[in-house]
């Protein structure tokens, strides 16, 4: 089934702007179409519209046409779209219904609903299964599999209705690396067996499946080419955002089209440029210098011994974690969901106790402080902010914890103006918390644990939901947060982050540490491997660095470019683009 | 980690787990009005029933761990009635203008007596009638899938809310936010606990409703069922008896042959 989407105008009520101007764009059998743009610019939009979500479900005044084989989606009732287009969500843990005790019976509950016959229902389950290779997975609980796996039973309870049109929107934001490529694999062949995917996404990995792909800025259509051309600098700098590593990397190695993608062949073209010209590109990270605000602490280190935990009546999450953080240093904690990160996590600030072990913050044990008295020391910004947010402006919000800590209102301003201002969020003091989109909230519940000034500063998840600007500002915060000798300590699943913004970095597994080492070392080519047993690949930049025999590991495109124009002046090497 | 929120079913194989949803409804119901029509010499038999029931069910033990929860209530209802109760005569050990009363304690032993059977009788339940199957059989009974769907989000609304709960707290303790000390304190760390729960749920209820249209719910009225729900014929007799058993409940309750 082609999906055609025709001159769409979507505007919200009480918004003055509209949410998508005008927007063509052609969903064809076998292909995938992707949408890429700024947080806000009508990606979720365009996706709720092509599934007849706006206007039927989220109200919105609709103009132009959304035409599925000849019927109009945007006035269609449910009963005629179900089973023919279907949209899958970020979040997988939410658009499984909850209560099914199995995957076999999550998947057969969309069928219940089309009326289905009991006999043909298990054929279909079978096939669905079979697609996305989760048949393994079939009586397990939905509620405990992994985000990857979660996503593809999300996929296949929508696939299994016999949805000739899939629509996706941002389907990879929460899985680990391993989880992202599976599903950029799986759209592949739903497309290859005729099915037409219409997918807001940024992992490159998904982009690079894409037949087109329709760049958004504020709604109007920037760009609708094929990835090559529409995710190249010239087009997505003007509009705030950065092209993947890959398409920067390819544009300096001047990769024909079909190869934007390929790593070897991006390797070859640049081990051809090697040392034949230098590279002077800069790529614009911001930088915050505005942590003058905090005052002067004395720094401080954390030591964990011999640290288990395990939860009720489940497996053990921590298997003995020994680690010695100095003040000042700055640390990633990465591996795959559900590899004890988080639990570790928790344990720094009280949220979790040990089953043995010991956790000392400074150099006393925790084990007798109450939470909210460790939290001097340790701020932990939280993953969902709406797990916090409860005031009805930013800045009572942001001046929650420093009241809680019994300051002085004149340094409460004090702090609330400089937090606000480091996330770039001065201005919006007045604001309703809820009346910002969610990557904003999140930036207000970092700005509300800053505000508390603590020595060390705990990170669960920091640049999901952001877009590349966000999470550059991210990145910029914990550059400066180091310079002031406070500790950093992130959990993260955006392997080019953490390359770029961390001088060290933790790899789990399985609730165990396997690897702690400076990013360069773990993401070398020799802990390739290692990394693949936690779904972890290395940033793409490391990946080409590895492919071109550089001992160096760049964390992105302008280090590895960097990297190249220095090598003539060691004089250089032949390319070894084939090593691999 | 894993969160869940499938309820406060625990899977099992014993000869409850096996019982059809609906028997277990009336069973219940049958319990909960015993426990207020019945005389309270009869309560002891009904919490030793319950007991049994959960001892040959293997669930004894979470049963019993679970009366930690109510275990507050059962204490201030026995405290407050035994030394406030109105127009005592028989005090016992008198303290100034109160005293502990005869009255008091009787009263007391037997209004927690009662609430101890609805607990557990709930709690026996809901331990080992999974909501889906609940949500199937009265289906199946006729009930519309619509109001069925409301009952089984109302059983899930509730470890739904606790997980959430769980969060949040964590989040605002993370902010200096003291949960623990004086009653005034506690009062104070209402607010921002609340805030979040209710402001989450409204965006977890379009969340649902995003996820249910998804997947067709509500697009059409004849809806097919996947999951069969075993039901013996020895179900159909305890139905009949608890039906019986019901009635003749009603009948001597309201003949007045309970006083």
């Amino acid at each position: 089934m082609t999906l055609t989407i025709d001159e769409l105008r979507v505007r919200y009520p009480g918004r003055r702007e509209p949410a998508l101007s005008g927007i063509s764009l052609e969903v064809e059998p076998g292909k995938i179409a992707a949408v890429v743009g700024r947080t806000g610019a009508g990606k979720s939009t365009l996706c709720l519209a092509a599934c007849g979500f706006v206007p039927r479900v989220v109200r919105a005044a609709v103009s132009g046409r959304v035409d599925l084989a000849g019927m109009e989606v945007t006035t269609a009732p449910l009963a005629q779209l179900a089973g023919r287009v279907g949209i899958v969500f970020s979040s997988p843990a939410l658009q499984l219904s909850s209560s099914k005790p199995t995957v076999r019976e999550e998947l057969a509950f969309g069928l219940e609903n089309l009326g289905v016959a009991r006999e043909e229902m298990d054929g279909r389950i079978e096939r669905a299964l079979d697609r996305l290779g989760i048949s393994h997975l079939a009586e397990r609980e939905p509620l405990a599999l992994s985000g990857g796996e979660q996503q593809r039973v999300a996929i296949a309870s929508i696939l299994v209705m016999g949805t000739g049109v899939l629509v996706l929107d941002e389907p990879t934001a929460q899985l680990d690396p391993q989880g992202t490529s599976d599903v950029a694999a799986v759209l592949r062949e739903l497309a290859a067996d005729g099915r037409s995917v219409l997918v807001a996404e940024h992992a490159p990995e998904v982009l690079a499946e894409a037949a087109n792909c329709l760049v958004l800025d504020a709604g109007r259509q920037v760009a609708l080419d094929r990835p090559a051309f529409a995710l190249r600098s010239t087009i997505l700098r003007p509009i705030g955002l950065e092209p993947p590593t890959l398409v920067t990397l390819a544009e300096a190695a001047d990769i024909p089209a079909n190869g934007t993608f390929d790593e070897k062949e991006i390797a070859r073209g640049l081990g051809v440029l090697r040392g034949r010209r230098p590279v002077e590109e800069e790529s614009p990270v911001e930088k915050t210098k505005e942590l003058a605000f905090l005052r002067e602490a004395a720094p401080l280190g954390i030591e964990i011994r011999d640290l288990r935990h395990s939860y009720a009546g489940a497996v053990e999450a921590l298997r003995g974690v020994s680690l010695r953080i100095e003040p000042g240093e700055v640390v990633a904690i990465v591996g795959q969901n559900g590899s004890g990160k988080t639990t570790l996590a928790k344990h720094l600030n009280g949220l979790l106790r040990p089953d043995s072990g010991m956790v000392a913050v400074g150099g006393n044990d925790i084990s007798g402080r109450l939470v909210s008295d460790i939290a001097r020391d340790v701020g932990f910004v939280f993953q969902n902010p709406d797990d916090q947010l409860f005031n009805s402006r930013v800045e009572l919000e942001v001046g929650f914890g420093p009241r809680n800590l019994r300051l002085e209102p004149k340094l409460i301003e004090r702090l609330v103006e400089g937090a606000l201002g480091m996330v770039g969020l001065t201005g919006e003091g007045s604001t309703n918390p809820y009346d910002l989109g969610f990557s904003l909230r999140k930036l207000v519940a970092l700005a509300s644990v800053v505000a508390m000034e603590p020595p060390v500063l705990v990170l669960d998840e920091p640049t999901t939901g952001q877009d590349g600007p966000g999470t550059r500002r991210v990145g910029g915060i914990v550059d400066a947060w180091g310079t002031t000798g406070r500790t950093v300590i992130a959990i993260s699943h955006d392997m080019e982050f953490v390359a770029r913004h961390f001088r060290r970095v933790i790899v789990m597994r399985a609730g165990e540490m396997v690897l702690d080492a400076p990013p360069e070392r773990v993401f070398a080519y020799e802990n390739s491997a290692l990394l693949a047993s936690t779904g972890l690949v290395a940033p793409p930049a490391a990946r080409i660095a590895a492919r071109l025999g550089l001992t160096t590991m760049p964390a992105d495109a302008s280090s590895l470019l960097s990297l190249l124009a220095a090598s003539r002046a060691a004089g250089g090497s032949s390319p070894e683009a084939d090593r691999h | 980690m894993t969160v869940r929120a499938v309820g406060y079913f625990r899977p099992g194989d014993s000869w409850l787990h096996h019982r059809h949803p609906v028997t277990k409804v009336l069973a219940l119901g049958w319990l909960l009005l015993a426990a207020f029509l019945m005389p309270p010499l009869w309560l002891p038999a009904l919490v030793g029933l319950l007991a049994i029931v959960s001892w040959t069910s293997g669930l004894l033990g979470q049963l019993v761990g679970s009366l930690r929860i109510p275990a507050l209530l059962f204490a201030s209802i026995l405290i407050v009635n035994a030394f406030f109760f109105p127009g005592a005569r028989e005090i016992l050990i008198p303290l100034g203008p109160v005293g502990l009363s005869l009255e008091g304690v009787v009263f007391g032993l037997i209004s927690a007596g009662r609430i101890l059977v609805v607990f557990m009788a709930s709690i026996v339940f809901l331990y080992t009638t999974l909501a889906d199957d609940l949500l199937e059989a009265l289906i199946a009974k006729g009930a519309s899938h619509r109001l069925a769907f409301v009952i089984l989000s109302a059983v899930q609304l509730v470890p739904r809310l606790q997980v959430r709960a769980g969060a949040i707290l964590d989040a605002q303790q993370a902010r200096g936010l003291r949960v623990t000390g004086s009653l005034m304190t506690r009062a104070r760390a209402v607010i921002p606990l609340v805030g979040p729960i209710v402001l989450g749920s409204l965006i977890d209820v379009r969340e649902r409703t995003f996820a249910l249209e998804a997947r067709a719910f509500g697009a059409r009225h004849e809806r097919t069922a996947y999951r069969v729900v075993a039901d013996p014929p020895r179900d159909r007799w305890l139905r009949i008896g608890l039906l019986l058993a019901t009635a003749a409940l009603l009948a001597l309750a309201l003949g007045g042959f309970l006083r």
